[in-house]
């Protein structure tokens, strides 16, 4: 929109600059050109291209910084730290070696004493017209390879799951750092008015660790924050629960009395705003039980998700997320986490394998796998996939070898897989290498910063540009660092 | 452009032959080629590996990494030639886009071979001197100015903002009146509204200190320090957990909180404040140092096993010290130069590890406390435990024998007793054969021995082993077993499905004839419960004595598994009664010793011998340089510690560094904070960064005259508060003035008071405090928010809230990163970083939380509730004081009509409802 007058400010100034346009109305524009000359003239304002915020219209689209392939995104955040080596990442070189020493390997890795190597625990076969080698145990998303950009040579900084899963969320290790989301629709808000312009939707089994902080905004302004939602638990405060005429009675007489004030106080962009947002509040109360009531779906449908599975409860819970998530987006809100996985809990409740690998991995993909390809497919035969980008990604991955006296692999933040496909996404790709035992990223190896730039890049968003100063620091998603990965773009 | 390239275009075409003729000339030969092949990276915008090429001095010096890069007279020895040129596969300039013509590389080497000759004076660009930057220098003196205006100024710093605004053709805004202010400098001094009786008083007091009287009392008020404390724990990010995945509560940070209050409360001197929280255990405030370790932290099971996982995790937990310090007291971004020198500011990555080391022996961990209070709580606590075990012993009577032929009560999760004929043990074998599911957990064993004493505990000198374990971060963990502990999150888990065992050892044979063991004594788990087991006993050898078991235990299931382990099945009436006046007598011995225990003990940091602190290559800790020793920041001081100094010496004389009147960032920072709690925005705007990346301030001359004053106040905040609040700028209306705001839109220059709208807590607190429902109780332990304190899973919210629930809401128990249910989506921090200044954003969860939350729902019936028992039945006259107790003032006669239609036919609460919405209730005026 109109960065015009904001173009030569400086990274402060480009806060103090949003932050009036948070405060300011329409009617105040031109006091904005003149209050950026007063003080222009002191140096107290530089550079900037922050995106101009309607106070009154957080949530209103706003243009990337070039023409963007995604519209929308939709991320599946499979918690714990999915292993490479029992999906994505063939190493038929780990059934040669099963359960012989690796030579040089570390003694003693995340969790304590390193065991043997380990084959893969799922057979693996080719897919696709790629040939692509995966794993039996995602029989279902195996069947998508030809969509896929699968990058094989992620690092992370940490593999420690905490840090870690901040730092693919918000691109840092630490707590406190907006996370992709937020950023993505401060930069570009929404294309419907009447929902959250981005939801969280955690996974039936509970939250991911570092809860939260995953949709945090963290300094960026609140109205950036991921809304929680699911199939299970619908938003908060959503209705009184009040009768209906003492309910609209209270809300007209609220309306009266802010209209009142607003006379009173004429000019004050603030307090138009807030009458705007119970505006908004009240179109999201009708909309909002509407996305969330999956009785509309035919039978079909469900099905196809593994939402009518009766035998599975977790299953059919994702599976209705999957639904949701599909809606989320057909309805043009701009950004969904999709979670698979919850906290810390030895393995059993999210990817965390490090004792019983290959039990728990039976019980977590069959909630993953039929759920996950279905909305891919379905997204597909909608013709929504040409507008959005749908990510899979995981904090790290695991370990060629077996922790000492357990049936499971430790941490391994050296090289791991997550892929991306819809939107600008080039199928049938896999980029990057790990090692012959896919201990370690060795060949096109990519920090996470150069992944979540690309998802930025299929935005239309230059992810050294999208800024917001903090406390003495231009801070971006990507730190100081990020390369685009053009290999995986159509 | 044209004229520029044509050098090379000769050089091309002619030949090396003919260019040889002439020597190199940086400005017409080299210049061109650094401008456009290096310049985008590595000049005035960008220096990308520290290396800057447009400028001689920096040009000269080198980057980061391979400095010199320029090497004169020796090309192939000059980094910047061997990159260019490709010559190293790792390392190719520019790393994108066009490679150099060999053309302009062999330009590059003759200039270099020809010795580098770039002439002083014609660079284009020239080194901003980082240590000229006007916050590093002296505050300075200045007389304040003298407006043409001559009767407006009331205080000593309405003359500055009305000089400044007389210079810009601007003027300020007439007087808010009187009720107006009062609202408005309540909120802002205690963060809750007048009551309508003070607001009548005030109104009618024509005195001329009337102002001043209000703000006398106002500042008196222990609600200051809980409205201004929230500030400062904004800026340090203070919370109740320790963040992270598992997000552990942190049981005993409160004392520094309340350390917060009482000394914003008792004015303590700034300079004090900042000695009493880097070195608190020096001045006699030992709860002050909370400051230190407010910071999310890994705790030791959640970092790897290896070494570079320990030195990374102890590497950013002094980080976030530095951080803290810095930017709270000195409004400096020093943690940037963690990696590298600091882009910006005269900050070098030594004087970072030099910060680093005045910090290097601080753990993050509970404090025993010294203070005479702590030490009298510990001698009672001794006293207490005596008392408990005493009557265990006694209660234990009542506990019938196992194995002797009865029939006892079924296991429970909580607690179980196993007693026995007394036998001399060594070793005492607890193994399990079946749980209720899953692996067996176990939080505390205990063995007692004919004296009553606990020979299990791990103080006692007891060692544990067993068959197996899983370890989760702070949470299951052998050691955890007999560490005094319970609960789930400090117990042991087996690794097996349905059983294990653990063998307790005791230093010397005793005499024993009782063990106690249970899954969770709090109460919260009933899983994993160990429903068959055997107790075993060996006095030497492996001679095991069977001495309990599970056979003779009912298998009933036990209704509420969580039930008290005492049980008074199979009593006499005596017996029970006896044994009831044993239970009773119990009870509230337990609640006192938890409450002794917390009060020994904060989470203020343990000081112990300092780690030795390396200059570490880009940050990394795998690649440490030389040692550091404590130093001040270069650029503001040459004080600089000894190696070898001692721990609290090193926070001494930071402390007294950083509290130096002679500092010149210290009051500065300081007096623009509270300015920017008065006015929402600073002096200088970004409040914790003074640095060169930082805004200008609005007015130069006004923050050094008030930072003078501040300091020549004895460092007094409430002065300061009362200049502010007084003045004549501070008494501005907020109205709109359309000519004004067309030059200034966001008031900066003080054309009007900047409107704003209610902080989340003083929104959460204004609303009890209307409805009549706020409990006033100070200080301690903080209510819930959620059903848990810490931990990992999903917190869910409290939704109905009653006592302690209603106190004021900076006494919450802050869950770090866990935004609180309606009022966290007011733009309140959630301390995983400093918030220096909180955004203002409008959402429409916002109007959702405030409209349906069961919060909100209450409080508007409990306000209806009081309306009408003040005002009566009368229905105007309940809008009259719902108007007064909300807004401070009577309702025009056309509110009176719009609400008395919705109170007539929805109720008072109905009114009360679209009040606690409504913009007059959540803006300041």
């Amino acid at each position: 929109m109109n960065c015009s007058n904001s173009e030569h400010l400086s990274a402060p100034g480009r806060v103090l600059l949003d932050r009036r346009q948070f405060l300011s109305n329409s009617a105040t524009a031109l006091g904005s050109i003149a209050l950026t000359n007063l003080l222009g003239q002191d140096g107290l304002l530089a550079q900037s291209n922050a995106p101009a915020i309607d106070p009154a219209h957080p949530y209103a689209p706003r243009a990337p910084h070039f023409p963007g392939r995604a519209k929308n995104v939709i991320v599946i955040f499979c918690a714990g730290a999915v292993s490479q080596l029992e999906t994505w990442d063939y190493k038929p070189e780990l059934i040669k070696w099963d359960d012989k020493p690796l030579p040089g390997g570390p003694a003693v890795t995340f969790q304590g004493p390193a065991g043997n190597l380990a084959r893969p625990q799922y057979e693996f076969r080719q897919r696709g017209k790629t040939g692509k080698w995966v794993s039996d145990m995602i029989p279902h998303l195996a069947e998508l390879t030809d969509d896929i950009a699968f990058i094989h040579s992620l690092t992370s900084k940490s593999n420690t799951h905490g840090p870690a899963e901040n730092f693919l969320s918000t691109g840092f290790n630490l707590d406190g750092f907006p996370s992709l989301g937020s950023w993505a629709t401060y930069a570009l808000g929404s294309e419907n008015q009447n929902l959250p312009a981005y939801v969280a939707i955690p996974d039936p089994r509970g939250v991911p660790q570092n809860g939260a902080n995953n949709w945090g905004p963290g300094f960026l302004p609140a109205a950036f924050q991921g809304t929680t939602m699911s199939s299970l638990n619908p938003i908060r405060h959503l209705s009184a629960g009040l009768a209906q005429d003492s309910d609209a009675a209270a809300k007209s007489l609220l309306q009266r009395m802010n209209a009142r004030h607003l006379q009173k106080n004429p000019e004050n962009g603030k307090l138009a705003a807030r009458i705007a947002s119970y505006e908004l509040a009240a179109r999201m109360q009708l909309s909002v039980p509407e996305i969330s009531d999956l009785s509309t779906e035919p039978a079909h449908v469900l099905k196809a998700y593994g939402a009518d599975d009766s035998t599975n409860k977790d299953k059919a819970a994702f599976a209705k997320n999957c639904i949701l998530a599909r809606r989320l987006v057909e309805k043009g809100v701009r950004f969904v986490q999709l979670f698979n996985g919850a906290y810390a809990s030895g393995g059993k409740l999210n990817w965390d394998g490090h004792n019983a690998l290959k039990e728990q991995y039976d019980i977590h993909a069959n909630v993953l796998d039929q759920p996950a390809a279905a909305l891919i497919r379905d997204l597909k035969e909608r013709g929504l996939l040409q507008d959005t980008l749908v990510v899979w990604c995981t904090e790290f991955g695991r370990m060629p070898f077996f922790q000492k006296g357990a049936k499971g692999r430790d941490h391994n933040s050296d090289g791991f897989t997550c892929w991306l496909t819809g939107a600008g996404v080039k199928g049938g790709v896999s980029h990057g290498e790990t090692d012959s035992f896919g201990a370690k990223a060795v060949k096109d190896v990519h920090p996470l910063y150069d992944f979540n730039a690309t998802i930025l890049h299929l935005l239309g968003l230059n992810h050294e540009k999208l800024t917001f100063e903090h406390n003495g620091v231009q801070r971006r998603l990507t730190s100081v660092e990020g390369n685009v990965i053009h290999e995986v773009l159509a | 452009m044209k004229a520029r390239t044509r050098p090379l275009f000769l050089l091309a075409c002619l030949g090396a032959g003919l260019a040889r003729a002439e020597p190199v000339d940086f400005v017409r030969d080299i210049r061109p080629i650094l401008e456009k092949r290096c310049y985008t990276c590595h000049g005035a915008e960008k220096q990308k590996g520290g290396l800057r090429l447009d400028v001689k001095a920096a040009a000269l010096k080198g980057g980061d990494d391979h400095a010199p890069n320029i090497v004169p007279g020796d090309p192939k020895g000059s980094p910047l030639v061997r990159f260019v040129k490709g010559e190293q596969e790792d390392l190719v300039m520019p790393p994108k886009g066009e490679r150099l013509p060999a053309a302009e590389t062999a330009l590059l080497s003759r200039w270099i071979e020809e010795g580098a000759k770039w002439p002083e004076g014609v660079d284009l660009a020239a080194l901003e001197d980082k240590k000229e930057h006007w916050s590093l220098q002296p505050v300075t003196n200045p007389a304040p100015p003298t407006p043409k205006n001559t009767h407006w100024a009331r205080r000593g710093l309405d003359s500055f903002i009305l000089d400044r605004l007389e210079r810009e053709g601007l003027s300020p805004s007439p007087e808010a009146d009187r009720q107006a202010w009062l609202r408005r400098v309540s909120f802002d001094l205690t963060g809750l509204p007048p009551s309508p009786e003070e607001a009548e008083a005030f109104v009618k007091d024509q005195a001329p200190d009337a102002h001043e009287r209000v703000v006398d009392g106002l500042l008196k008020s222990p609600r200051y320090g809980e409205r201004w404390g929230q500030h400062w724990l904004d800026v340090v990010r203070y919370a109740d957990t320790h963040g992270f995945e598992v997000n552990t509560e942190r049981p005993n940070a409160w004392p520094y909180r309340d350390y917060v209050i009482r000394a914003l409360n008792n004015d303590t001197p700034y300079d004090q404040f900042v000695r009493d929280q880097i070195a608190g255990d020096a001045t006699g405030q030992e709860t002050a140092t909370g400051f230190l370790v407010t910071a999310s932290v890994l705790l030791p099971g959640q970092i790897g096993k290896d070494d570079a996982s320990k030195r990374l995790a102890r590497q950013d937990a002094i980080d976030e010290i530095v951080v803290n310090a810095s930017q709270t007291f000195l409004g400096l971004s020093v943690g940037c130069a963690r990696c590298h020198d600091h882009k910006f500011d005269a900050i070098s990555a030594r004087d970072y590890y030099a910060m680093q080391s005045f910090f290097a022996g601080v753990e993050y961990q509970d404090r025993e406390l010294q203070t005479p209070e702590a030490l009298a709580a510990k001698k009672e606590a001794q006293t207490v435990s005596g008392k408990i075990a005493d009557i265990d012993k006694q209660l234990s009577r009542f506990v019938p024998l196992a194995s002797a032929g009865g029939k006892r009560s079924a296991v429970n999760a909580k607690v179980n007793t196993d007693r026995f004929t007394p036998v001399k043990a060594k070793r005492v074998r607890f193994s399990i054969q079946k749980t209720n599911n899953l692996e067996p957990c176990i939080d505390e064993l205990e063995v007692f021995n004919t004296d009553g004493a606990n020979v299990a505990a791990a103080f006692s000198g007891a060692s544990v082993s067993a068959s197996g374990q899983t370890i989760v971060a702070d949470r299951h963990d052998l050691n955890y077993i007999n560490d005094g502990r319970y609960g789930n999150s400090r117990s042991w888990m087996g690794n097996e499905n349905g059983k294990g065992s653990v063998v307790v050892e005791f230093p010397t044979v005793q005499t024993i004839d009782r063990v106690v063991w249970g899954r969770d004594r709090e109460g919260k788990f009933q899983d994993r419960l160990a429903t068959g087991y055997q107790i075993e006993t060996c006095e030497s050898g492996e001679d095991w004595q069977l001495v309990a078991d599970s056979s003779d235990r009912s298998t009933k299931t036990v209704k509420d598994a969580r039930e008290e382990a005492f049980s008074r099945e199979g009593l006499s009436p005596e017996e029970r009664k006896q044994a009831g006046a044993l239970v009773s007598q119990r009870l509230p011995l337990v609640a006192r010793l938890a409450a002794l225990n917390n009060a020994q003990k904060a989470f203020a940091g343990v000081f112990r011998k300092p780690d030795d602190i390396h200059l570490l290559y880009r940050g990394n800790p795998e690649q440490p340089k030389e040692s550091v020793s404590p130093a001040v920041l270069s650029v503001l001081g040459d004080l600089k510690l000894p190696a070898d100094i001692g721990e609290q010496e090193r926070r001494v004389a930071l402390a007294r560094w950083v509290s130096d009147a002679n500092n010149p960032l210290t009051a500065r920072v300081m007096v623009n904070r509270v300015w920017q709690g008065h006015f929402g925005a600073g002096i200088v705007a970004t409040p914790s960064d003074f640095g060169r990346m930082g805004l200008r301030p609005s007015h130069p001359e006004l923050l050094d005259w008030l930072a003078r004053e501040f300091v020549r106040s004895g460092w007094s905040i409430k002065s300061l508060h009362k200049q502010i609040v007084l003045s004549a700028t501070y008494r501005q209306s907020s109205a709109h003035n359309g000519a004004a705001a067309a030059k200034d839109a966001e008031s900066r220059l003080l054309w009007r008071f900047p409107p704003r709208r209610l902080e989340a807590e003083s929104l959460r607190d204004s609303i009890l405090a209307v409805s009549g429902a706020l409990n006033l109780k100070m200080y301690g332990s903080g209510f819930n928010l959620f059903n848990q304190r810490g931990g990992l899973s999903g917190f869910n919210p409290v939704e109905k809230f009653t006592g302690d629930g209603l106190r004021r809401m900076i006494y919450a128990h802050k869950v770090r990163r866990e935004p609180e249910a309606v009022f966290g989506a007011f733009d309140c921090p959630d301390a995983g970083l400093s918030t220096s200044r909180r955004s203002e954003s409008t959402t429409p969860i916002q109007a959702l939380n405030l409209l349906n939350s069961r919060f909100v729902l209450d409080q508007s019936e409990m306000f209806a509730a009081r309306v009408k028992q003040e005002a009566g039945d009368d229905a105007a006259r309940q809008i009259q004081r719902a108007y007064l107790l909300a807004f401070g003032r009577s309702p025009g006669p056309g509110e009176v009509s719009d609400a008395l239609e919705v109170v007539s036919s929805h109720g008072a609460g109905a009114l009360c409802r679209a009040i606690l919405n409504s913009n007059e209730f959540v803006f300041l005026p």
